[in-house]
């Protein structure tokens, strides 16, 4: 019994990879392939929101400035400077974590609502800078011509071609997620999120961690930024506005808020859903309304709890979801004092 | 034109749109003390008020041309009603946490505002001030008409609120349940319905501001969001849950707002209003007026 639960097992994820492997050239058209290379951006922006919210308990609602922030950094360096890609990514990384630390000073004053607007605020703040600042960033028209990377001097010019540097992206971002998650840091974050107080008083150093929540989140921002800068070749303020930072947390609880496979499960769901979605036209947002409405009236854990749902009802060991053991670490609880 | 007369101009100015997000601040605030519920939706409710009334008012509606007074209280009455059904919806909402509540009523923004463009299309309309487009002189003072009858109709407002509040039988009852829902219930007060007041009055009040402003400002289906976002920040200025709080937070962000787009830089005149939010909280974390809430394990 056992042996066929690790051979199916074994077959799903040999499946999995070989079709995350080989998907440039399963996929139909180019622009299939641009759609799941956006959808790795946002994974990884969704990993990192989960992080600050989902286990820290912090609401870093400035998560589409933050990109904007990556996007800028790479594509200013990019096109002023005429650095690569693989300079501009770590630095974007540590301009956006700079910045998210500042985002995230006032978490140590405030907290729940009051955070909210704080960080929605200054997310506005910093997309009015990217308007306003004609001479550094271009203003309303944005940065173009930003230079697709070059990998040794072969051009990673394509979608197909940038769709490997995504996944690789993404999946080192699950990893490190995982790993900070099982380290004494992921444990500080929950225990701040479930009782702050408490945790204050079993001597965790709240300060340090609610800061450093914000600057992980804010580097998985970063280096989305970076990515989008170099895929789209084109930047401008609009789409860091604050409806970005909306559809990023709405693909995460979708998935499931305080579980990294939810922001897989959301991050690739959403833009595909999407995509489908454009052919009701004008009712494409309504329907889409409606269903975030159901979602969160219904499942608020998100597309994981409903699979750990049917299998505690109907007693069905599904491959992916976590052992019991590891269940206790991706508790959905996510309770806000 | 010296500084001085330059500057009381402006002030009015920050006063007047101030007024339109202290009504909308006090949508946020009344429902937050009422169900706990932190109403995202608020700027789109204010939105398909300003419709709801000023389509009888620009003849929307089978050609129909009713005065301004009457679109305004049939726009105030429709909205109400809306306010009314959406406590049904609300209701559940209200027991989860801030970030599904977040969530939630912002998944019914995205159905409201996209109704909104499906019915009456996503281009919108300026409209014609029922009043003298041009501005009267006080004492060497230029203001506009719309903008005094904004602020007076708003005054007038919120002063009837809180008289009925603090005098009237319904309103004693809507603030004990606030108070406490369970005390309340026992005492005999239908709390689920004083909740469905308080939400009839919230989007009564910013159909109210949406429908005054309306002649000011560009009427579409989008003019929610920012109003909305701007308007949460008024009430979280004042303290939320606080009626005084919503008031003082509205005039202020108005002002903030009028002064730094008249004196320092009109490009970054959203940016310095959210700017003194977050420096106001830093100082006093529960706002203005608020009272400060000692947590405990």
């Amino acid at each position: 019994m056992r042996k066929k639960t690790i051979i199916i097992r074994a077959l799903l994820f040999g499946g999995a990879a070989l079709i995350l492997l080989f998907f440039p050239y399963i996929a139909q058209n180019r622009y299939q392939v641009h759609i799941i290379n956006m959808a790795g951006i946002y994974i990884i922006l969704s990993l990192g929101l989960n992080l600050a919210m989902g286990y820290a308990g912090q609401f870093n609602l400035a998560m589409g400035a933050l990109w904007g922030v990556g996007a800028y950094t790479a594509g200013l360096l990019n096109t002023r400077l005429g650095l690569p890609f693989w300079i501009n990514l770590p630095a974007a990384m540590i301009v956006a974590g700079l910045i998210g630390a500042i985002v995230g000073l006032p978490s140590l004053k405030v907290r729940s609502h009051y955070l909210a607007i704080v960080t929605i605020g200054l997310g506005e703040v910093i997309n009015i800078i990217l308007i306003n600042e004609e001479k550094l960033t271009g203003g309303a028209l944005g940065v173009s011509r930003i230079k697709m990377p070059n990998f040794f001097g072969f051009p990673i010019n394509t979608d197909e071609r940038f769709y490997y540097i995504i996944l690789v992206v993404v999946i080192l971002g699950f990893l490190v997620t995982r790993q900070i998650l099982k380290h004494h840091i992921g444990r500080s974050f929950r225990a701040i999120r479930d009782d702050y107080q408490a945790a204050k008083a079993m001597g965790v150093n709240t300060a340090y961690y609610q800061i450093l929540a914000f600057i992980i989140s804010a580097a998985y921002a970063g280096a989305a930024g970076a990515l989008f800068a170099h895929l789209n070749t084109y930047i401008s303020p609009d789409i860091f506005e604050f409806k970005s930072t909306l559809f990023v947390m709405t693909m995460t609880m979708v998935g499931g808020m305080g579980s990294l496979a939810g922001s897989v499960v959301g991050g690739l769901t959403l833009p595909i859903l999407q995509e489908y979605l454009r052919v009701i036209k004008d009712w494409q947002l309504v329907v889409y309304g409606i269903s975030i409405m159901i979602v969160v009236l219904f499942v608020p854990g998100g597309v994981i709890e409903l699979t750990r749902r049917m299998r505690n009802s109907r007693k069905i060991h599904w491959p992916w979801s976590p052992k019991p053991e590891e269940e206790k670490l991706e508790e959905t609880n996510v309770s806000e004092n | 034109m010296n500084t001085t007369s330059i500057f009381i101009q402006t002030l009015i100015g920050g006063i007047g749109i101030g007024s339109l997000y202290a009504l909308i601040a006090l949508g946020y605030s009344m429902v937050y003390r009422s169900m706990g519920l932190v109403n995202f939706a608020h700027g789109s409710i204010y939105m398909v008020g300003t419709y709801l009334g000023i389509i009888w008012y620009t003849g929307l509606v089978l050609g129909l041309h009713v005065s301004y007074p009457v679109a305004f209280i049939i726009g105030v009455l429709l909205n109400g009603l809306l306010g009314v059904l959406l406590e049904r919806i609300f209701r559940p909402l209200a027991k989860l946490d801030l970030m599904f509540m977040l969530l939630g009523t912002i998944g019914l923004g995205f159905v409201l505002d996209n109704l909104a463009v499906i019915i009456f299309g996503a281009e919108g309309f300026a409209v014609r001030s029922p009043l003298p487009n041009a501005p009267i002189n006080i004492a060497g003072i230029l203001v506009l008409p719309q903008m005094l009858l904004l602020i007076c109709v708003s005054a007038l407002l919120m002063v009837g609120l809180q008289v009925f509040l603090s005098t009237t039988k319904t309103g004693k009852a809507m603030r004990a349940s606030a108070m406490d829902h369970d005390i309340a219930s026992a005492m005999g007060i239908p709390v689920n319905r004083m909740n469905a007041l308080t939400l009839a009055i919230g989007s009564g009040l910013a159909a109210a501001a949406g429908i005054l402003a309306a002649p000011i400002v560009y009427v579409n289906p989008a003019m929610g969001a920012a109003v909305g976002l701007k308007g949460f920040a008024a009430a979280i200025l004042g303290g939320l849950g606080s009626i005084p709080g919503a008031i003082a937070g509205g005039l202020v962000f108005g002002v903030v707002e009028a002064i730094s787009a008249g004196f320092i830089s009109s490009s970054y005149t959203k940016g310095i209003a959210f700017f003194v939010v977050v420096i106001v909280l830093m100082l006093k974390p529960s706002g203005i007026v608020g009272e400060t809430v000692i947590e405990k394990v």
